[in-house]
């Protein structure tokens, strides 16, 4: 792999709200086409660590990255950096007052510039791909938690990321919803789409990603290979989180 | 002769000589009520606006921060001081205070509408911060995620939501302003209530007369409320949605870029 492969590459970032330090030395690289899963407990800094990159929080020290740019430089245009890094909640984030449709388009014209025509044609590509062309007409309160969901990957994808982030997509949702999300982030996969997904699906970040980062503490605790990970733990703290999701 | 008809006599009797004046009257204390409603509104969200804006310590330098911090304190003291003063006072201070310090001769007209006017902006930009942080946050950062600027989200997403949030307060605000027009009387704007007053005063008819104008305010409060309800439930659309045959529209979708080819 050579350097020029390499969209995000963290170093010593760190973060603490107030005395609470949440984030301490993370470091670790995003090469193109690589799906990086982010596992470990509930306040490990996981989700923190993924607003960070999207600056939805304010890294606190040490750099982010992107394509060799640091965009925790005060002068970086964060709306245009965002343009190239989507970001899917947990929450969804649907906007209440659009129809599916305008949710897919309203990005595409007012940030990207692009006619309605295009914008329309592009939001119903992605729809497409996540099984919502027929909901276009619908407003987000009408839809079910997994329907929202892939709404919200199709909003996203329109707006053709380098790089998808994923803040826990699927702990909102009910468990019969949770295979549909976790089908189209798996095709997604498939399709060579670079993503950073923080997850407690244990079986996606084993069967899908490229490369997953257990955090504990607000420090990365262990990375590797999903067969590093999952077969041969090395840290006592890893053994010891992924046996309860064994029993569980 | 008056003196001798009963209560429902007099009041058609009133109603034959006054009709005409109640109505110009109504329509006044209407217009007034209208213009204001609405011009006090976009006050009301400028400020709110403004009061949203959020400073970032890293990114902005210390002379935009200064501004815009003394930008909000003013903003503040207009909403203090005009939502703290009676509106009949105000319409007193402003309507002589003008002509007699500042030597403007504002006219009742112009002066009726801006007490209203910045009155129900006071109110009403209270009413919009609210309205704009009871908007769900994840809406901001959904927009910012794809890109948007905090103009952009705010113009797109967060500001159709925090007006549909606050239409019950401008509903209120409108049925307030119907009805406290009538201090207007104090600068002798010809409203419903200053109808009444002369009526009652030559006729010394009070209690006839003030049925009349009771009936006619609550007519109108009830109109503006029903018309209101009926706004807001369009604004909310239809419960129900079709689903699309998709391959028919993007067909269509296909076909019109074509076109513009």
């Amino acid at each position: 792999m050579n350097k020029k492969d390499v969209i995000l590459e963290v170093s010593h970032l760190g973060k603490s709200f107030g005395n609470h330090e949440v984030l301490r030395d993370i470091d670790f690289q995003v090469r193109k086409g690589d799906v990086v899963s982010i596992i470990g407990a509930s306040g490990s800094g996981k989700s923190t660590m993924l607003r960070c990159i999207n600056l939805l929080e304010t890294p606190g020290s040490g750099q982010i990255l992107f394509h060799e740019k640091d965009i925790t430089d005060p002068k970086i245009n964060v709306p245009a950096y965002r343009e190239k890094v989507g970001m899917v909640f947990q929450n969804f984030n649907l906007f209440n007052n659009m129809t599916v449709l305008e949710n897919c388009m309203v990005g595409q014209i007012k940030v990207a510039k692009k006619d309605k025509e295009t914008a329309g044609a592009q939001a119903l590509k992605f729809l497409q791909k996540v099984g919502m062309e027929q909901f276009i007409n619908a407003k987000p309160r009408q839809l079910s938690g997994g329907q929202k969901q892939r709404v919200a990957i199709a909003r996203a994808l329109a707006m053709e990321p380098e790089i998808l982030l994923f803040d826990e997509p699927t702990s909102a949702l009910d468990p019969q919803m949770v295979g549909e999300v976790l089908n189209v982030m798996e095709t997604l996969a498939k399709e060579g789409l670079t993503m950073l997904v923080v997850t407690h699906e244990m079986a996606f970040a084993r069967d899908v990603s490229s490369h997953v980062i257990f955090m504990a503490n607000g420090v990365i605790a262990e990375e590797g290979t999903p067969e590093d990970i999952f077969v041969h733990p090395r840290q006592q703290q890893t053994k010891e989180f992924l046996s309860r999701f064994r029993n569980s | 002769m008056i003196s001798e008809m009963n209560f429902l006599e007099r009041i058609i009797y009133i109603l034959q000589q006054y009709g005409v004046s109640y109505l110009k009257g109504a329509g006044t204390t209407l217009a007034i009520a209208v213009v204001s409603t609405i011009v006090g509104c976009i006050i009301g969200f400028l400020v709110g606006i403004v009061q949203t804006i959020p400073v970032d310590k890293k990114k902005d330098n210390a002379a935009k921060r200064g501004l815009l911090g003394l930008v909000k304190l003013i903003l503040k003291a207009y909403v203090e001081l005009f939502r703290g003063t009676p509106m009949i006072v105000q319409a007193v201070f402003i309507y002589y205070g003008m002509s007699q310090v500042f030597h403007i001769q504002l006219g009742m007209w112009t002066s009726a509408f801006l007490i209203v006017s910045i009155n129900t902006g006071a109110y009403m930009a209270e009413s919009v911060r609210g309205g704009i942080i009871s908007v769900d946050p994840g809406q901001m950062e959904g927009a910012k995620a794809i890109g948007m600027t905090h103009v952009q989200a705010m113009a797109n997403v967060i500001l159709p939501q925090a007006f549909r949030n606050i239409m019950p307060q401008i509903g209120n605000n409108l049925i307030i302003n119907i009805k406290d027009t009538s201090v207007l009387s104090v600068i002798s704007i010809v409203d419903l209530f200053f109808v009444h007053k002369s009526v009652s005063g030559a006729l010394y008819t009070y209690f006839e007369s003030a049925t009349i104008v009771m009936v006619i305010y609550l007519t109108m409060t009830l109109a503006a409320s029903k018309l209101l309800a009926l706004w807001e439930k369009k604004l909310d659309g239809d419960d129900n949605y079709e689903l699309v045959d998709v391959m028919g529209i993007g067909d269509q979708l296909r076909k019109a870029k074509g076109d513009m080819k």
